[in-house]
């Protein structure tokens, strides 16, 4: 199973976890045009590959967190908080 | 009957008995279910899945493709289980399978017999897909229930397994997978660094193929390092040994799954092992020769028949002939000739065996074969004979047929590595030429494959790889793996197969022999134009049976190469998927079943509802209250009589299921501005407000209450299904959109107990109730909130109303809540107070025409449900950015309305069609749905609420209420949704 280090409880099984959304997003302003809005909310890059998104520890902390995730091994590479980012990010 | 016992292999004395179809026989501690059959004389097993052809012992192990058999009765029933796997226990019910009135003598093998007769079998490949294909109506009258009838496996129990399962939640440093010398000298090698190791082997007893050796004097030393190397591993702290435990997958993270049979309570122990390094030991194993009526009871691998002989003692047996294109099935031969069993023949398809060979053959007077074949078993349900005829030099042509009389073959077409276990690392195998079968390519990461698995190692290269993988996985985790003693003796793993894929002569040639494929259907099947080995797989259910294709799959993708002229490395093979070996239900669940399934929530007037005779029905994890039938009552009898009380007098219901949220902070307002399309900073303190919540994308999310108790407090109320998604929605709002927010959410949901007190008379009831609260319209209005203390206990009273009555909803702390609800129901005497459950409140509700998660089902807009006058135009709010698109305000599109059923007897069932036309069929202009429904004592009228293209103008209009399932169609008007009271008189009164 795929492990998650969580900052605050340490390492725990993903079944403590729930997937919340791609993190790699930036929320539009509140009064951006709807077009921005759309492209925000419905358009998703789906990348084969390293990936950072938000996971919610559920049965844990409750915390959410920033995780990059290898969609293509589910290796975990870095977890932080939801404002940190990995330093080799691009 | 052919087999028997003949020494002691390495079985105590010690007897056990057992039955086999309700016969009593024999066994000896230590025997699997096979090995005894065998030795009590057990040829035909049972019959196979499709052309119920006789079957019997194939193997020694988890490769079994005969013998499968059904253990214990009742609900302990376990079908389809391998005889080679399961050992004997006292009292142990074994029974056959799939054949009537018995395995010797079963009416279905005409099966086999059409399939000679007919062109095409009635089974041949792609049967399946084929079949569908004939005309529909047959399928069900017909061909499905033969088809069933004929082709089958075990039978499932009927009853409820009354065994216990367990899950084991583990972790380790080094797994080792497999219990063979290799994997043995990996563990121990490991276990010397202190850390901590986990070996797993299928079966009962360790050794792997070290236990098809003889147990005799020139063997002794051999069994002794065996024995050492156990006794070392099993006196070591830090090393867990799973037997009979399969390792079945390896998923994510290094995580293994494997399924432990154990004895006692306990029937399984499913464990999930996180491992930092795995060493993969997992063997070889033997594969068959494809030749006619090559699944013939006591046709049998040669490494299986020599394990029977020299581990169970058990001869398969009185003469023994052997066919093989490689060195190792002659081991078979000389082992039963010393032994003393006449050895009729050896059949080598090649031309030139060793020199070692041919004096081990001339030393015991064997007669030997070569560049000869076996053409069929022969034999009316066993073997008693076999054809043998000499092979053409270019393999397509056989001559010189002539008989050779046996009553067992012990037949090798060479060894299949196992790599299953490493390719679930995601790395495909590669099919290695000089061994004739795929091997592991690149290693997966923390991933080491050692010994037979990783190709023809021989005993003693395969221990020095184990013992250098130990130490480079515990080098790589900090530790020092120490060395192992060397095995006193050697075997040599050179097969020299010169692969044989099947034999040009006639018979049913079984390339799966446990799920009947024959290589005449691979061959159809490239006929049919099939060229990808994964549609090869499915089109004739090859290796879907459940060996998973250990014994069949080489030779079908040879086969399959051979027809499409490539080599076996182009044509690949299919991709290896968990389990690779069957594993029970049992273990997935734990003891996570029936009513542990999942937690139920009760709320803390559980039991005044259970004296009040309350029926209960599952809301969520919640049991709530349906309702509380007096006697001789029906449930719309109860739920009409609770409604109309509540209408006239007062009635009060358990609400506790509601999610309760507090938001606390100097930007509690502000917070909640944000979330809610609606305005709550202005909010005065003491006061409640319906709020409504939107996704992103502008479709209604969420409604409910929300309560100010001060400047920086709040109180909110969700549906009962959104509590717990609400509760995380609002978490990530503050962690991640708006962490400069001074503010906390915390779920209270547990924290208080919940009850809506309504009806004209719920006012009176609650100042009865608690006097020290003045509930004048002057002091306590509609949406107000009042805190209140009863008899030390705290409360929050709100006046709101979900049912359109006068109404209040009380909120006590979760351990004083019975008392608070007791004090309502003592004081609501006077008023003839009645409990309500859950069908009372949908149909109150449906009356004033109120929405729950039956109509904000994540498709409708705040238009929709006509809140959309709601959504402030002085803030910004979650889902405003989206919400005014095209699509989600077009005025066709279906709107909220109320239905009532013009005869007003006759319920509108809910998920029906809203349609235009009485007659209409399928293809109608579908113009809407009912989302809920229910009596109405008020109107005498059953009613509903519903979705109907450009509702809001079309009230008046009469309609169709479609139901095609149960062919109903009713004539509804459309209304209002707002049923009673619309213009809320009676909730401010
Ligand atoms: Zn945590």
């Amino acid at each position: 199973m795929i492990r998650i280090n969580c900052p605050y409880c340490g390492e725990r099984e993903h079944s403590e976890f729930t997937y919340g959304e791609d993190a790699t997003r930036t929320t539009p302003d509140n009064d951006a045009p709807m077009e921005e809005w759309n492209k925000f909310v419905y358009e998703r890059a789906n990348p084969a590959g390293e990936h950072i998104e938000y996971w919610h520890h559920a049965f844990g902390c409750r915390a959410w967190l920033k995780v990059q995730r290898n969609t293509l091994t589910h290796d975990i590479s870095w977890v932080g908080l939801p404002h940190e980012n990995p330093e080799a990010a691009s | 009957m052919s087999g028997f016992r003949h020494g002691a292999g390495r079985l105590g004395d010690a007897q056990l008995n057992f039955t086999f179809d309700g016969k009593p026989m024999l066994a000896r501690v230590g025997d699997t279910v096979a090995s005894a059959l065998l030795a009590n004389g057990v040829e035909v097993v049972g019959r196979s899945f499709k052309y119920h052809r006789p079957r019997g012992v194939t193997s020694s192990g988890p490769e079994e493709t005969g013998a499968l058999v059904t253990i214990g009765s009742g609900g302990k029933a376990d079908p389809n289980a391998r005889a080679t796997m399961e050992p004997v226990t006292q009292g142990l019910e074994v029974f056959s399978q799939n054949c009537f009135p018995s395995p010797k003598f079963d009416l279905m093998s005409v099966n086999g017999l059409a399939g000679a007769i007919l062109p095409g079998s009635l089974f041949s490949a792609g049967f399946y897909y084929k079949t569908f294909m004939w005309p529909a109506a047959l399928w069900y009258k017909f061909y499905e229930p033969s088809i069933r009838a004929a082709a089958g496996m075990g039978v499932p129990p009927k009853v409820a397994d009354p065994d216990i399962y367990d899950r084991i939640q583990s972790f380790c440093d080094v797994a080792v997978v497999g219990g063979g010398s290799a994997g043995l000298a990996a563990a121990l090698s490991a276990s010397q660094s202190g850390l901590r190791v986990v070996l797993f082997d299928e079966h009962n007893v360790l050794g792997g193929q070290l236990l098809n050796e003889a147990n005799n004097e020139a063997n002794a030393d051999l069994e002794q390092w065996r024995a050492d190397t156990i006794a070392a591993l099993e006196a070591a702290s830090n090393v867990k040994v799973l037997t009979r435990t399969v390792c079945w997958g390896r998923f994510d993270g290094n995580m293994l799954a494997a399924h432990e049979s154990v004895d006692g309570k306990v029937r399984q122990n499913y464990h999930k092992v996180q491992a930092k390094k795995i060493i993969i030991a997992a063997g070889a194993i033997e594969r068959p020769l494809v030749f006619g009526n090559n699944d013939k009871p006591n046709v049998m691998l040669a490494s299986g028949a020599r394990r029977m002989l020299n581990h169970y003692g058990t001869a398969t047996g009185k003469m023994l002939a052997v066919f093989t294109n490689n060195d190792s099935a002659y081991q078979t031969a000389f082992d039963y000739s010393d032994a003393g069993i006449q050895v009729s023949a050896v059949v080598d398809s090649r031309q030139y065996p060793s020199q070692a060979l041919l004096d081990g053959c001339n030393s015991r007077g064997i007669t030997l074969h070569t560049q000869a074949v076996v053409t069929e078993a022969k034999g009316w349900q066993a073997v008693r004979s076999i054809e043998i005829a000499d092979l053409a030099a270019n393999g397509q042509s056989v001559s010189n047929r002539r008989r050779v009389a046996c009553d067992v073959l012990a037949h090798s077409g060479g060894w299949t590595p196992q790599v299953q276990m490493a390719a679930h690392g995601g790395k495909p195998p590669v099919y290695d030429k000089k061994i004739a079968a795929f091997v592991v390519g690149d290693q997966a990461e923390d991933t080491y494959s050692v010994g037979a698995a990783e190709g023809e190692n021989g005993l003693l290269v395969g221990v020095a790889q184990a013992v250098d993988a130990a130490k480079a996985a515990c080098a790589e985790l900090g530790g020092k793996a120490g060395s192992v003693a060397q095995p006193p003796q050697d075997r040599d793993g050179a097969t020299n197969i010169v692969p044989l894929w099947s034999v040009p002569a006639k018979g049913k040639q079984l390339v799966d022999i446990q799920h009947d494929v024959t290589a005449a259907d691979v061959i159809q099947s490239h006929r049919e134009g099939f060229v990808s080995v994964e549609h090869l797989k499915r089109y004739t259910t090859l290796g879907m049976a459940n060996d998973q294709g250990r014994t069949s799959n080489v030779n079908a993708l040879a086969i399959m190469a051979e027809c499409r002229g490539l080599s076996i490395a182009e044509t690949g093979t299919t991709r290896f998927r968990a389990p690779l070996a069957p594993v029970s239900m049992g273990g997935f669940g734990g003891r996570e079943i029936g009513k542990h399934f999942k937690p139920v929530r009760r709320t803390p007037m559980q039991e005044w509802h259970e004296k009040a005779g309350a029926v209960f029905v599952q809301a969520g994890m919640y049991m709530r209250p349906q309702y509380y039938p007096q006697a001789g009552e029906t449930i719309d009898d109860a739920y009409e009589r609770e409604t109309e009380h509540v209408r006239k007098k007062v009635g009060i219901c358990d609400v506790t299921s509601l999610g309760k949220i507090e938001i606390v902070g100097p930007d509690a307002a502000e917070f909640l501005d944000r979330v809610y399309i609606n305005m709550f900073s202005t909010l005065k303190i003491g006061k409640a407000r319906y709020g409504v919540m939107l996704r992103e994308d502008g479709i209604v999310y969420d409604d409910g209450t929300t309560s100010r108790f001060a400047e920086d407090r709040f109180f909110m109320t969700t549906t009962t299904a959104k509590a717990g998604p609400v509760m995380a929605y609002l978490e990530r709002c503050l962690e991640i959109d708006w962490p400069e927010l001074k503010v906390r959410v915390s779920s209270v949901s547990e924290r208080w107990g919940a009850m809506a007190v309504a009806g004209p008379d719920s006012r009176a009831t609650l100042t009865a109730a608690f006097p020290s609260v003045d509930f004048s319209n002057e002091t306590f209005p509609f949406m107000g909130v009042v805190h209140a203390e009863h008899n030390g206990a705290q409360m929050v009273i709100l006046r709101i109303s979900f049912s359109g009555e006068m109404a209040y909803e009380v909120y006590a702390e979760s351990e004083h809540a019975t008392d608070v609800w007791q004090a309502i129901i003592d004081a609501g005497q006077a008023y003839d107070i009645v409990p309500y459950g859950l069908e009372t409140l949908g149909a109150l509700r449906i009356e004033k025409g109120h929405v729950t998660g039956a109509e904000l089902d994540g498709r409708v807009t705040l238009g929709d449900v006509h809140m959309d006058g709601m959504a402030s135009k002085k803030k910004w709010f979650v889902g405003k950015n989206l919400k005014d698109r095209e699509g989600m305000v077009h005025p066709d599109r279906p709107q909220l309305v109320g239905l009532k059923s013009v005869d007003p007897r006759t319920p509108i069932s809910t998920g029906s069609i809203l349609v235009t036309d009485a007659n209409a069929s399928a293809g109608a202009d579908k113009q809407g749905w009912v989302s809920s429904m229910t009596y109405s004592p008020e109107l005498g009228n059953f009613i509903a609420l519903g979705f109907l293209r450009g509702g809001k103008d079309r009230i008046g209009e009469r309609i169709y209420a479609a139901y095609p399932v149960k062919g109903k169609t009713v004539e509804v008007e459309v209304v209002s949704n707002h049923f009673v009271d619309p213009t809320n008189e009676r909730v401010k009164g």
